[in-house]
């Protein structure tokens, strides 16, 4: 029953009552509210606030002092120590390539397949497509040994280039499926009027289709740049060389190496997530958009 | 690296294009039109090229070397499926399945319970509402292997944070040696799990409730519903097919989790908390360490079965969510 309906059934007595609990009730969900948001922030984004303030602090006074640094133990240290001596400045630079790489190739590879799957009738299409959506789901521990077994044939174990291959092959079926329902919803009487125009079928389609789905372009880099970036299994079973490391096993390697250097590891946590934490800064709405779209469309 | 998506059947062949009109009295003829359907091949070739070396080949490959005896070179021996009958006498295998299910079940129900209570009431507008969803949402930021790190420093038992805490409230008998321990490994992983996700889907949650008709809530009221209700006559209803979607990729996501488990523990104490995945990479890759002769058909052999668990969830979904579809 609402506060009005009472009030004609019961008079303003009454509803001065109803109005009263009802308030009453407001405020308690209200502040119920704010409270199970005050702890859910605070069990997610206290052990960031943690790791940050351990990676501040000299290494001694990293096991078990107060919470906050004491004036004295405050230095920057760790962020050197993890620079110059635990290489994640290479970890760093090799996984900036290797991502670069992917995003590039991911981009040309998917807006073609895409544009193919949605815009020409040819023989098989259907068949085609629907094995290549099949493997969508495929765990890349059922195929890492084969993968492996291939790069050592071609001689690109342990090498950035064969692990960007990899990379590619196995991001492609998301990539396609993503841009075919992107140029899908492009009116198809844009195209015809380039043809009508005199443009070949490759002209419509780098002159006047790609630029329509720009925004999608930015959607498929960003999803591809945080697979590729926090991507590990692959990477640590291909790349052997400590050189050649991109920056998930980079971080794995030291953990091993360094495992009571704590204000190194916390230094390596917080170097590693500054490119994404930069990103989802700058890019916002864009990037949440890239990052769930993976789960909504497809 | 695989793409976190769920599969949708594909619509059915789109309509056969009719032969536009073209100005100048020029009808465009049917071999032209042929012809211009042809030039798709040439668009897909990268694809298929990538999806053949890449992804098809290996897929053959593993099942051909699940069935065979082999150590990773010389000639491969066939033995059937007796690399799949020889799990159920492997030990570690089955504790592997046990704890790969565990891990699983409680990852998917907590996260997807948890996303969704969370998106429900922040959807419902606050002071600092953005702050509240940032710092929800951060974790997801983080890859595994850095949240593993993270919270490996956090379990450590002499100077991490948790047992401190425990030590300062006085609950000395609760703290312990977190990872090292074969009773609190699994649970402190999840928690880890857990962690680093929940974020990520409580944004799908929270975009899937923008969908829903604000009306509805309006009649709710109207009819007196309490806030309780409302969130379980109105927003669990209504966020059926985000939530469908959602279980599926933490289902997907537990069957194949790895690099958590793999940078926490290496799968210890012996054994207590590797997964199916984990204890896969240790006969195959492992082994070229200790020196032993790597498992290679019987480690394939589990990847297989990893993959079929991954077809079997999927169809499970797509086949609930198209009954759904008919039924409503």
């Amino acid at each position: 029953m609402t506060a009005s309906e009472a009030m004609i059934l019961r008079g303003p007595g009454a509803y001065s009552m109803e109005r009263r609990r009802a308030s009453v009730r407001h405020v308690l969900v209200r502040t119920l509210g704010y409270v199970v948001l005050t702890l859910a922030s605070v069990l997610c984004a206290f052990p960031l606030i943690w790791v940050v303030l351990t990676s501040l602090r000299t290494p001694d006074s990293a096991l078990g002092r107060s919470f906050i640094p004491t004036a004295a133990e405050w230095t920057a240290k760790a962020y050197s120590t993890a620079f110059n001596s635990a290489g994640i400045l290479g970890g760093l630079a090799n996984s900036a390539i290797v991502t670069a790489a992917t995003i590039a190739g991911i981009l040309i590879v998917a807006t073609l397949g895409g544009y193919g799957f949605a815009r020409f009738n040819f023989r098989g299409r259907r068949t085609i497509y629907i094995t290549v959506l099949s493997t969508l789901m495929v765990p890349a521990a059922a195929v890492i040994i084969p993968l492996f077994l291939e790069l050592k044939i071609f001689h690109l174990l342990n090498s950035l280039p064969g692990l960007v291959l990899v990379y590619l092959g196995t991001s492609v079926p998301f990539a396609v499926v993503l841009m075919r329902g992107f140029f899908e919803r492009v009116p198809e009487a844009l195209g015809e009027a380039a043809r009508i125009d005199g443009a070949g079928e490759f002209q419509t389609f780098r002159l006047v289709m790609v630029p329509l789905v720009r925004p999608a372009l930015l959607t498929l880099a960003i999803f591809q740049f945080v697979a590729t970036w926090n991507e590990f299994l692959l990477a640590e079973t291909f790349l052997r060389s400590p050189g050649l490391l991109t920056l998930q096993p980079r971080v794995y390697a030291i953990v091993g190496q360094y495992s009571t250097n704590w204000s190194l590891l916390s230094a390596s946590v917080v170097i590693s997530a500054i490119p994404t934490v930069i990103l989802y800064v700058v890019l916002q709405r864009r990037f949440v958009e890239g990052l769930t779209l993976g789960a909504l469309r497809g | 690296m695989t793409a976190t998506s769920v599969a949708r059947p594909a619509r059915g062949t789109r309509r056969e294009r009719a032969a536009p009109g073209l100005p100048g009295g020029r009808v465009r003829s049917g071999t032209g039109r042929l012809r211009r359907e042809r030039v798709g091949y040439w668009f897909i070739l990268p694809t298929v090229a990538f999806f053949v070396v890449f992804l098809a080949y290996p897929l053959i490959r593993s099942f051909y070397i699940s069935l065979h005896s082999w150590p990773g070179f010389g000639p491969e021996k066939w033995v059937g499926f007796r690399n799949f009958s020889a799990m159920f006498k492997d030990q570690v295998w089955r504790q592997s399945l046990v704890n790969t299910l565990i891990f699983t079940a409680a990852t998917t129900v907590i996260t997807t319970a948890l996303a969704m209570v969370v998106a429900a009431v922040l959807k419902a507008g606050w002071r600092f509402g953005v702050v509240f969803r940032v710092a929800i949402f951060i974790p997801a930021l983080l890859s595994l292997v850095v949240s593993g790190t993270l919270w490996g420093l956090i379990y450590e038992p002499s100077f991490g944070i948790l047992d401190q805490f425990l030590r300062s409230v006085g609950l000395h008998e609760l703290s312990t040696s977190w990872l090292s321990n074969s009773h609190t490994v699994l649970p402190s992983i999840i928690v880890v799990s857990i962690w680093q996700s929940v974020g990520f889907f409580m944004l799908i949650f929270y975009a899937g409730l923008q969908d829903i008709d604000p009306e509805l809530y309006e009649a709710a009221r109207i009819d007196g519903a309490s806030v309780v209700s409302q969130f379980r006559h109105v927003t669990v209803p209504m966020l059926r097919t985000v939530t469908s979607i959602v279980v599926t990729l933490n289902l997907i996501n537990g069957l194949k989790t790895f690099d958590v488990i793999y940078v926490m523990t290496g799968g210890g104490p012996d054994h207590a908390s590797d997964s199916l995945t984990t204890y896969l990479y240790s006969l195959a890759f492992g082994g070229q360490v200790a020196g032993a002769i790597p498992l290679i058909g019987y480690a394939t052999a589990i990847g297989v079965l990893v993959l079929v668990l991954a077809v079997i969830i999927v169809s499970a979904q797509l086949a609930i969510s198209a009954r759904r579809r008919v039924t409503a």
